[in-house]
């Protein structure tokens, strides 16, 4: 049986049925992407001074994405073209095109852009005095003039909120690279598979919140002399590892010798928290700050648990690219050799095809143009 | 598309140079943007708001225009009456949720709906 209208038009609606299909479909992305947008817009509006740490995002992978995925959607359109001056090389060639460039914006989006988050971290402090030993020990005596100005820009750089935060609340950023043990010994964290922005210190998570306290505020201890949680099923590395101690080591960018001009006079100094200098990794610049486990109030990577921001930021990328997973589907279908018989047996069915794949490719386009200055610019 | 937009010169030709443009405004808008944040053009954030989504709108008219071929087949009632319903949809969205924040930050008005402040460390 042979359906109707999927090469001429309909006459009533004056297209073939694929294209109503796919419009009415896209309208029901546009809602879908909009009921997200919408969310977006309503917790930023509603988010605290502080709260919506959007400097951290990596503007020019962003960027990068951004140029990648515009060159797709030229691309995709060149291979439409070519099927309409019935030229299937030309087709292949461009589609080709398109799925290489879908596919470099995924893998720069779970390869690098992800796990670069999931592996960078933020500590929060239990009290003043916890904070400002460890912010001595990473910018040294002077470090409310030279930490504040980084701080602002990185962790809510549309608001001024350095009067509203405490020193305690504010995040020191960095990657971990060891712990130390309850029984002091210190244990080394590496890069997984040898790639450097791969940590082993993959989505670590403690949160004081969740251990059980006594009635006098202080931590309710064990017989093993170890914490007590409250009830419930917490995910904490540092019950898992035993750990006493984080060894971290400030983030590049804010806190290195990169922003020496820009943070403030002289040389930034490093040193572990009693106050002495801490070469851990094998370059200069790369030193580190210990910090014990009581003197932490929240280390969280950057997971979608770190912060309303970051919610948002992971549901909408998270689910664009699936969208361009699923275009790169149907792009790679329409390269196989069965698709070459369909346009064989009936070149316009099979040009109508590439259309409609067309317009869901341009629409994941549009969709970018937006989550791009939202999510990494504004 | 009337019968000319199918001819193979018109596709050769014309449809070609238009598919650069639009690429040309894509690059440029996308450029232009990134370098008015970094080079911290706007003082004031609604500015740049407006900014930005004014450059992402144009650049998003010219997707749906050209590549998405809308500007020859908005005339089909099938495919302009969708678009409409999803605007109105997407203005009473965007409506009831920004709507309600900026009513909340009208004198004698106050947001206690959507409180999202961070629980306290103890």
């Amino acid at each position: 049986m042979e359906i109707p209208y999927n090469s001429k038009p309909r006459p009533d609606t004056g297209l073939y049925n694929g294209k109503a299909g796919i419009w009415i479909f896209l309208a029901s992305e546009i809602m879908l992407f909009g009921g997200v947008f919408s969310a977006y817009v309503l917790l930023r509006v509603g988010a605290d001074p502080g709260t919506w740490s959007m400097g951290l995002m990596n503007k020019w992978v962003g960027a990068f994405n951004t140029l990648i995925l515009i060159a797709s959607s030229a691309t995709v359109v060149m291979a439409w073209v070519c099927l309409k001056l019935k030229d299937w090389t030309g087709f292949r060639k461009w589609k080709w095109a398109t799925v290489v460039f879908a596919a470099t914006f995924l893998i720069v989006k779970w390869s690098y852009e992800w796990p670069a988050k999931f592996t960078h971290y933020d500590v929060t402090f239990t009290s003043q005095a916890a904070a400002e030993k460890t912010y001595k020990a990473v910018l040294g005596e002077d470090f409310a003039e030279r930490q504040t100005d980084e701080w602002q820009k990185r962790y809510d750089p549309k608001n001024d909120i350095l009067s509203k935060v405490q020193l305690k609340d504010m995040p020191l950023d960095g990657h971990i690279v060891g712990y130390v043990d309850s029984q002091g010994g210190e244990h080394k964290v590496g890069s997984a598979w040898g790639i450097s922005f791969w940590s082993h210190a993959f989505v670590w998570r403690y949160d004081r919140k969740n251990l059980q306290k006594k009635s006098d505020g202080t931590l309710q201890m064990g017989e093993d002399g170890k914490v007590v949680y409250k009830k419930g099923d917490y995910k904490d590395t540092f019950r898992d590892k035993d750990i006493a101690a984080i060894i971290l080591m400030p983030a590049h960018g804010t806190w290195d010798s990169h922003n020496e001009g820009h943070a403030g006079s002289g040389a930034v100094r490093y040193a572990d928290a009693k106050g002495e200098s801490a070469a851990y990794a094998s370059h200069d610049h790369h030193k580190t700050v210990t910090i014990q486990r009581d003197d932490i109030s929240r280390l969280s990577s950057f997971e979608p648990a770190h912060s309303t921001f970051f919610a948002t930021y992971y549901t909408l990328t998270g689910l664009h690219a699936l969208h361009v997973f699923g275009g790169i589907l149907v792009m790679l279908y329409h390269l196989l050799p069965i698709s070459h018989r369909v346009y064989e047996n009936d070149p316009e069915r099979f040009t109508n095809r590439i259309e409609i794949t067309g317009l869901f490719w341009h629409f994941v386009d549009l969709v970018w143009i937006f989550l791009f200055p939202i999510l990494y610019l504004l | 598309m009337s019968e000319d937009h199918h001819s193979p010169e018109y596709y050769r030709g014309r449809f070609k140079k238009l598919i650069y443009s639009v690429g040309a405004i894509l690059i440029i808008g996308t450029i232009i943007t990134f370098a008015a944040d970094l080079m911290g053009v706007f003082d004031n954030f609604i500015h740049a708001v407006i900014f930005a989504l004014s450059v992402a709108v144009i650049k998003a008219s010219a997707v749906v225009a050209v590549f998405m071929h809308l500007w020859w087949d908005i005339k089909w009632k099938t495919i302009w009456v969708t678009l409409a319903c999803t605007f109105v949809f997407l203005v009473g969205m965007m409506w009831l949720t920004v709507g309600s924040e900026v009513d909340s930050m009208k004198p004698g008005h106050e947001d206690s709906t959507w409180n999202h402040t961070q629980e306290p460390v103890e």
